[in-house]
This record gives structure tokens, C-alpha cells and sequence, in this order.
């Protein structure tokens, strides 16, 4: 990409020929240093002021300093005294398969983890039920089981109208506005509330004085104080507050819309270019909803070159056909000094004879966080400062615009990578600051690229049939050595104090077919639709809620329709809807795919068996354990009854982990080793703070590991600050 | 004032000083490596707030801090490349300027001084005083030997634009003296030889080569500028309008300084 405002002097060859003549006119006689002053002042000044600010910052640093060591030596008189590491690195992969990971270390692929296995430790990690990421991460961050962290997935219902809402955090407006005819002027920020409940284990270890860089760690947001930094990581919405709308702006005429994930923007034609926008949040100043904010931008498509010329905003930039811009600052102008501010990229897609841009979702703006993303606020425009804009979308990889055909494989993966390598940079700048304590990092890229890219890896996936084994792209394969070889770069940096540990959340297997469970329940008349319809619309549309026993929405849960809880329900709870349950489970468990002949529910799981807590009455009556190669139908996910029980998966995405939890557990590595031969990821929290010498709180339901340490040490107090 | 009530000195000023503090922020704009001044200063801004976040950590402290003194001469460099193409155009203008604004003229009724330095020390009691009329010797002459220099205390009773001839022996040397009032260019200094010198301070040709007078100085009372309710040297005021023009302009212009 080239920028338009480029530097027109910056050639070297002429600097030692200015220098002279600034020296030569700096030491002219007196008068002229008074004349010069203002001159040289407009960039001294601009100069001064940064050095200023950091030798006035720095001076009171390093006075209050002692204070501040004195203080945390009295608060944490011992605080390594009993710990069996210094430090704890753990890197997340989400979605990394112990089967894939174990045949790609015997065909070589991956060296270092073939190390950490010989050295230390390789188990299968037990996951959550259901092996959702959510799920399994925030039991990682709290060491509890979901009953008490209260996450079951990506949705949760409303209970009055059947309707999903993100199960993670809830977004509302601000509580307080000043309404002046048809304008309505916030007077405070939005509304955010964290709807995961439980406490992360590194809240205990910043409590004891142990200091914590979190990265991205699903189920963040909005960010805990903590005595640390954290970014937030999935579940992170863009800035139109939806967990990722991309915006395809082209010439074609089309009124289809995309199901989910994106919208559809005309690109219009002027005399000498072509003009479009980006959708943006709604206006805060706007008393009425659905009045978005939008940002213009200008293409002029130079043609002989393959290129267009973009103008954003006063930003000018040009790309060539199937090239992604930089991050892109979007002010989305809401009225005098009432901005929201985004980042997007755009990609060109094509020039002639249409003209189609896909953009990004508009990603909350890390160094102008206009919703909180990171403990302390600092932190995300730290980042931002030190390596420039990045994704900060929870979901950042654009799975919908591949799933919509918007993208291709080669740009998706681009984009993927791109985020990966940004994600990279921050990791190891969080190791360099982290020295003692925890670092933890969350990586996507793995559960993204093998949700699109399985079909390859399949032997007869439908949605890659067509394609000859020996063409399809070693996808999964390369993303596997890549991680191998981030993992030997990390092994570089450690020592042998230090605790490394690689946990995925889950493992991976194909999703070759879909199961509608809202048509099974249908035709089995557990739900029933409104007088003359045989297929719903999403969310239950047309669903006859007075004559309806259960329903499925989400991933792997499934509701009986009770009477008090649900806003129309009618089984009675207790006997009835224990029955109801137990049957149900018989019915569904080994539920057999006529089409195939193979099952395509492998278990299905009370949640009053599985989970325990405070929260277990907002989980699901059940959890249904698909078999391999099947899942929750796209349909079904969405509330949506069809005729079709069962049918061929032909997206992109074609990998899944909402399976029977059984089939997906998760990976283990570490360069210590770890005599338990059954560990789960509910056990990592408590695991750590055992080996950073801390008492474990009551309520934990994970069983710290017995880790054999190589060498027992102990951890001086004065090396450990 | 001028003829509307408007003080034209600090008009003058304002307009300088607006389009100086545009000129200077294009000129910027366009001389200098944008990318690498916003990263620069963006990395400057991320080690301090590394002081900040990871306060406790005095190696990271440490490092923050060696980074920032890094970071700040690495934007200094970058900063100062576009003021090589700025500080020779922006000199000869001040230069320029200050000859109108730096002093008033002389009033009818003000005593001032007239110095000649002349480079024989021998030569100073050969030295007298051309008058026009219009101005007029107050006191006899002092001789300065140890500084080679010569001072006549003089009046002005009219207002006009006079030649003072300093007689040395046998040569005559002329200064331009001005009486009056309002922004007149005045030359507080005739020189000889000294090429920046005498661009820098002078604005009269230069005295003969080879002969005894080295300077005339006639001393102009300073022009004080009356702004913001405050009393300002043009320069000063020149300056902190520059700024604040040319900071209002590079975010207007979205140009990163």
C-alpha cells in the first residue's frame, strides 16, 4: 500500500549538506539566535514538550518508587516465599486438536512440541460441557465448573420472548440523556455488565502481589481490575456493539441480504469515481432507533493498474485488487464533539466491470477505546502507541465474509495471520515486561483457520468434494508448524524457573452434517408450529409456544418450555419435566442419520448431572453431545425449524468442537512435568496457584496437578521483584 | 494606532505570525517523513505510559526510561530535518521584519546616542559630527579608547529622515537617522564588510572597506507591542502566535508535528 501524503524530501544524501547550513545559521552572532529562536521553535517546542512530560513522569517515578517497593515488601512480605516457579507462561491455541497435533509430530512437523512432550509433559486436556470456547475459557480463567461462572455458550435467551442475547456481557445504553426536541444528549457512557460470574485466578495471584499480562483470554469483557494488565478477547463487540458486521460495498445489484455477520452497502457511481460508506453505530444524539452513523469514503479505480485510490476521511490510500489496507482510523460523527471512534480495513476486490471493497467490521478503536477493552484503559493504547492499530474484535477473523463467499481462502487466511502476527508482537513484549508472574495469551488463529479449512483435512467433506486430494492446500497442516515454531520462539525466552504450559480449550472434528434438532423436535411434536406452517422462521417465528414442550437455540443446548420460567411455558416443573427430560435423553441419545446410517448424537447430558452452582438454573435442561461430523444445523442455531432433520454441511466452515465434549478434548504441553494422567482445564487455576505457593480459595472445582518440577527452588524474594 | 483605531504593529504581527504558522506546518508537512514522525512520537507515548503501567517493575521502569531518551532523539532527528528547510527562508523574513518592528523611530524632543567604532585608535580625537539640521549635538563627544569608539549625545527637534556624517581625517561616513512615528524600516547599525552580520543587523550598504570607521550605531528605543492587554517584544509575540497558529493549522490539516 502507498500513502498519498508522502514525504517529498527525504532523501539522506542531502542531510549533512542542511545540517551545515543549520549550524552555519545557529552560529551567526548573537541577534540571530534570537530570530532563529521562533523559527527552530515550532519543532523544538513539539520536542521539549515530549521530553518534558517524560522527565516530569520519570522524576516522580523514581521519588516515589522506594515508597511504592516498601509498601508491596510490607503488603507482600513473602509473596514468592513458598512458590515452586517464578514465572507462569501460558499459551493458548484455541482449538488445538491432540490428534491432529499428535500426528503432525510424527510426521516431523513440529519440533518444538515433540521437545515439550519429551522433556515435559503431552496430555489430553479435558473440556467443558459443552466444548464451546466460552465455556471452556472462562472455567480456565475461574477454576470453576459453569454452574458457577454462568457461561453456556455464546447465547443466552431472554426467558419473556425466546429471544438471544450475547450470554457474556450486556450492552445498554447510558441510563441518564437530556432529550431537546428530537435529540437526546447522553450524559453518561453506556451501560457494560459483565455476565460472567466467578473470579480469575489471577485476581488471587495480583492480590498476593504477583503481577499478571493477560492477552485476549476469551470471556473478558468488560476488563476486571486486577493488579495487571489485560486485553480483552472474545466476546469483544465492534463498535456497532454486534460481535462482528462486515460491510461489502459493491456495484451489483442485489437484495440479498447476508444471514448473519454482514451487510450489503451500494457503491455509487459519480462522474469521476464511484462513493460509498461504512455503517456505523447508531446515533446517541438520536431519540429514534435505527439512525446509524455512517463514515463516506471515495474509490477512483485506476484500471491500467489493477488499483484503486481510496479516500477515507482525509486519509489516502491505494490498494491493488486483492490487497488489504492498513488499519484505518473511522470517526463516525455523531454531532459537535460526540465521535465514535472505529478501525477497519479494506480489501479490493474487484475494479472492472463492478466495483466491490469488502471492509472489516468496525473494530473499537485501541488507542481511542470508546468501550472499555483492556484493565487498565492504558493498556489497549499502550499497545496501540507501541505497535501500532490492531484487531480488537472479540471474533476478529471474519469467518461470516468466508462462510458468504465475500472473502476467499487466500484472503481469509491473510487477514487471520495478519491479526495473528499483531496478537505475536504483544505476546512477547508481555514477556519481556512480565519476568516474574503470570503471562497468559490466547491465540485464535487456531480455531478460526480449522473451523474454515477442515474440509481439506477431510477425506470426504461436502463442501470440498470436488476438489482432488492432491490440490487441496496443506492448510491446518501450516498452521500447526506455525504455531510450533511461535512455541520454539517462546521456548527461547524462558528459563528453567519458569512454568510453560500450551492448553487448548478444545480439540477439533469435522462438521460434514447438520442436525436441525428444532425439526426433530418438531416432527417428534415436542415443538409445535403455528396452523398451516411446516417451517419456522428464525427465532422461533411461527412457533405455536402454547403447545410446545422443548426447544433448541444455540449451539448445544436444548429447553423444556417450563411453566414460571419461560414467558409461555407449559410443563409443569418437577415431575413433568423430569420425565420430559428423561425422555428426551432416550430418544435423542444414538439418534442415527438415515442418510448415512451413522449417529449423529453420541450423549446428551442433564445439566443437573454435569453442572453444579449458583448459576445452573440459567443453563440449558440439556446438553446434546453430537457425534463426529455432525453438529447443530445453522438453521437450528438460529431458532429456526426446517423440514429436514438432517443435511449436508456445504459452508466454509467446516470444522467444529460443539460436539460430545468426550470427542474434543483439548491439549496439554509443558516443559515440567505433570504426573496426573486425567488433567481437565477446570484444574489450570488451581494448578497455578498451588505453584505460586498461594492457598487455594474453597469454591475452586479444579484439583491442582502434581508437577514435578525439575529442579525444587526456591524462589528468592529479592530476584522475584 | 492607525488612521481606524487599529494597532497596525500588532496587526502586522497576527498576520505574520498566521501565515508563518501556516507556511511552516505545510512546509512541514510536506519536507518531512510523516510515518516515521507519528511512530516515533507514538512509541515515545507508549514508554511513558510503560512507566506507568508496569510502575512496580523497576527493570522494565529502567529500559522505559532508556527507550524514551532513544525514542526522543530519534523524533528530534526526524523533527528537525524539515526546519533545515525552513530556518534560512524564516531568519531572512524575521531579519526583515524586525527591521520594522524591532524599534521605533526617534521623537522630536528624544536625546539618543550615535557610536562610531573606528579601528585606529589614533584616529579617534580626528573624529567630529556632520549634523543636518533638524537634529542637534547636546553634549560634547566621549571618547571610549579602550573600545575605540566615539559617542555623541544628540536631539531630534524635527521629524525627517536625516544622513549623519561621522568625519574621520579626511572621510566622511553617513548613517541614516529616522524622526518620526509610526512602522518605518530603520537600520539601527551601518557595518562594514561582515556579510551575515551585517544581513543579520544592518539594512544599509555596507561602510567602505579598508578605511577607519567599523561600525555606526544609532540607538533606536525598542518597539513595545501592546497585545492581549499585555506589553510584547514583536518577537515574543511573534512567537507565541506562530505556535498557536501552527498548532491550530496541523490539526486542521491532519499534519503530524
Amino acid at each position: 500500500m502507498t500513502f498519498g501524503r508522502k514525504a517529498l524530501l527525504t532523501d539522506r544524501r542531502h542531510f549533512p549538506a542542511c545540517l551545515a547550513l543549520l549550524v552555519l545559521v545557529l552560529l551567526c552572532p548573537i541577534p540571530s539566535h534570537a530570530y532563529a529562536g521562533p523559527g527552530a521553535g515550532f519543532a523544538v517546542l513539539s520536542s521539549f514538550w515530549a521530553l518534558f512530560v517524560a522527565f516530569l513522569y520519570s522524576l516522580y517515578a523514581f521519588v516515589v518508587w522506594p515508597f511504592r517497593q516498601l509498601f508491596r515488601l510490607m503488603r507482600h512480605r513473602n509473596v514468592y516465599a513458598n512458590a515452586k516457579i517464578k514465572r507462569a507462561v501460558i499459551l493458548g491455541f484455541d482449538g488445538m486438536d491432540p490428534e491432529l497435533t499428535e500426528r503432525f509430530i510424527a510426521e516431523g512437523r513440529l519440533p518444538n512440541l515433540a521437545k515439550l512432550r519429551g522433556q515435559g509433559t503431552f496430555r489430553k486436556l479435558s473440556t467443558t460441557y459443552p466444548a464451546i470456547s466460552p465455556v471452556a475459557w472462562s472455567t480456565f480463567t475461574t477454576g470453576v465448573n459453569p454452574g458457577k461462572h454462568n457461561i453456556y455458550d455464546f447465547l443466552a435467551r431472554d426467558l419473556s420472548n425466546y429471544l438471544p442475547h450475547l450470554s457474556s456481557a450486556e450492552i445498554k445504553g447510558p441510563n441518564h440523556s437530556w432529550k431537546i426536541g428530537k435529540y437526546k444528549i447522553p450524559l453518561r457512557g453506556p451501560r457494560i455488565k459483565g455476565m460472567r460470574r466467578g473470579i480469575p485466578f489471577w485476581h488471587w495471584l495480583g492480590e498476593a502481589g504477583i503481577f499478571c499480562s493477560v492477552l485476549r483470554v476469551p470471556v473478558t469483557f468488560p476488563p476486571e481490575k486486577f493488579s495487571g494488565v489485560l486485553l480483552s478477547g472474545m466476546c469483544v463487540p465492534d463498535l456497532k456493539g454486534s460481535q462482528g458486521t462486515f460491510c461489502f460495498c459493491t456495484t451489483r445489484a442485489s437484495s440479498d441480504k447476508f444471514r448473519e455477520g454482514g451487510v450489503r452497502v451500494p457503491v455509487e457511481r459519480t462522474e469521476s469515481s464511484y462513493v460509498s460508506y461504512i455503517p456505523g453505530p447508531e446515533n446517541p444524539l438520536s431519540g429514534d432507533s435505527g439512525n446509524e452513523l455512517r463514515v463516506k469514503f471515495e474509490i477512483r479505480p485506476e484500471s491500467g493498474k489493477n488499483q484503486a485510490r481510496f479516500t477515507v476521511h482525509s486519509e489516502t490510500f491505494t490498494l491493488k485488487i486483492g490487497e488489504y489496507s492498513a488499519w484505518i482510523p473511522l470517526k463516525f460523527k455523531a454531532g459537535i464533539g460526540l465521535n465514535a471512534h472505529g478501525i477497519a480495513r479494506f480489501y479490493l476486490k474487484e475494479i472492472s466491470p463492478e466495483v466491490e471493497v469488502y471492509v472489516t467490521p468496525v473494530n473499537i478503536d485501541p488507542g481511542k477505546p470508546d468501550l472499555p477493552i483492556s484493565h487498565p484503559v492504558t493498556y489497549s493504547i499502550y499497545l496501540e502507541k507501541m505497535f501500532g492499530p490492531y484487531a480488537t474484535l472479540g471474533l476478529a477473523e471474519d469467518t461470516w465474509a468466508l462462510n458468504e463467499k465475500v472473502l476467499d481462502d487466500e484472503a481469509f487466511l491473510a487477514q487471520c495471520y495478519a491479526n495473528h502476527e499483531d496478537r505475536e508482537r504483544m505476546l512477547f513484549d508481555a514477556l519481556e515486561k512480565t519476568r516474574h508472574g503470570l503471562c497468559a495469551c490466547v491465540f485464535d488463529t487456531t480455531d478460526r483457520v480449522q473451523h474454515m479449512f477442515w474440509r481439506y483435512l477431510d477425506e470426504d467433506h461436502p463442501a470440498a468434494r470436488e476438489i482432488p486430494r492432491a490440490q487441496r492446500p496443506t492448510v491446518i497442516q501450516d498452521l500447526y508448524a506455525r504455531m510450533d515454531e511461535l512455541i520454539g520462539r517462546v521456548m527461547k525466552q524462558i528459563d528453567e524457573q519458569t512454568l510453560l504450559m500450551i492448553v487448548s480449550d478444545h480439540g477439533f472434528k469435522s462438521f460434514a452434517r447438520c442436525v436441525n434438532l428444532n425439526a426433530w423436535l418438531h416432527q417428534a411434536g415436542y415443538l409445535v408450529l403455528k396452523q398451516g406452517k411446516t417451517e419456522s422462521g428464525d427465532w422461533f417465528d411461527d412457533v405455536e409456544w402454547s403447545r410446545t414442550r422443548a426447544y433448541t437455540m444455540g449451539l448445544n443446548g436444548l429447553y423444556l418450555n417450563l411453566k414460571g420460567r419461560e414467558g409461555k411455558g407449559i410443563v409443569e416443573q418437577g415431575v413433568e419435566g423430569e420425565s420430559l427430560k428423561e425422555e428426551l435423553r432416550r430418544k435423542l441419545n444414538g439418534l442415527v442419520d438415515p442418510e448415512s446410517g451413522r449417529v449423529g448424537i453420541t450423549g446428551v447430558f442433564d445439566c443437573e448431572e454435569v453442572y453444579a452452582g449458583p448459576y445452573v438454573e440459567n443453563a440449558p435442561d440439556l446438553i446434546v453431545g453430537y457425534g463426529e461430523g455432525y453438529r447443530a444445523s445453522w438453521d437450528s442455531v438460529m431458532g429456526k425449524v426446517t423440514s429436514q432433520i438432517f443435511e449436508d454441511n456445504l459452508k466454509a466452515w467446516s470444522g467444529d468442537h460443539c460436539v460430545d465434549p468426550r470427542l474434543v478434548p483439548g491439549v496439554l504441553f509443558s516443559n515440567q512435568r505433570i504426573v496426573d494422567e486425567k488433567p481437565a482445564i477446570v484444574d489450570v487455576a488451581p494448578t497455578v496457584l498451588k505453584l505460586f505457593g498461594l492457598a487455594l480459595p474453597g469454591y475452586l472445582d479444579g484439583k491442582p496437578w502434581t508437577v514435578d518440577i525439575s529442579a525444587s527452588r526456591s524462589i528468592e524474594l529479592s530476584t522475584a521483584l | 494606532m492607525g488612521s481606524l483605531g487599529i494597532n497596525i504593529p500588532s496587526g502586522i504581527v497576527v498576520v505574520i505570525s498566521l501565515i508563518i504558522g501556516l507556511a511552516m506546518v505545510l512546509v512541514f508537512g510536506y519536507t518531512s517523513d510523516q510515518k516515521a514522525i507519528h511512530i516515533a512520537k507514538d512509541r515515545l507515548k507508549a514508554h511513558l505510559l510503560a512507566l506507568r503501567l508496569f510502575q512496580d517493575q523497576i527493570r522494565v521502569v529502567l529500559l522505559a526510561y532508556v527507550r524514551i531518551v532513544l525514542a526522543t532523539g530519534r523524533y528530534f532527528r526526524l523533527a528537525f530535518k524539515p526546519l533545515l528547510f525552513v530556518i534560512v527562508p524564516i531568519t531572512f523574513l524575521i531579519v526583515e521584519v524586525d527591521r520594522y518592528l524591532g524599534s521605533v523611530p526617534l521623537s522630536t524632543g528624544e536625546t539618543f546616542l550615535i557610536k562610531a567604532r573606528i579601528d585606529n585608535p589614533d584616529l579617534l580625537n580626528q573624529a567630529s559630527l556632520q549634523l543636518p539640521d533638524g537634529l542637534a549635538s547636546t553634549a560634547p563627544p566621549v571618547h571610549e579608547p579602550a573600545e575605540n569608539t566615539i559617542s555623541w549625545r544628540l536631539i531630534a527637534e524635527r521629524t525627517g529622515e536625516y544622513a549623519v556624517n561621522v568625519q574621520v581625517a579626511d572621510q566622511v561616513f553617513s548613517k541614516r537617522v529616522v524622526v518620526g512615528s509610526g512602522v518605518q524600516r530603520l537600520s539601527p547599525v551601518r557595518v562594514r564588510g561582515k556579510c551575515w552580520e551585517r544581513f543579520l543587523v544592518s539594512a544599509e550598504p555596507a561602510l567602505p572597506a579598508n578605511q577607519s570607521v567599523e561600525v555606526i550605531d544609532v540607538q533606536y528605543p525598542s518597539r513595545e507591542i501592546a497585545f492581549a492587554g499585555m506589553e510584547w517584544n514583536w518577537i515574543w509575540l511573534f512567537f507565541v502566535l506562530s505556535m498557536t497558529a501552527g498548532f491550530l493549522f496541523k490539526s486542521i490539516l491532519g499534519i503530524e508535528i
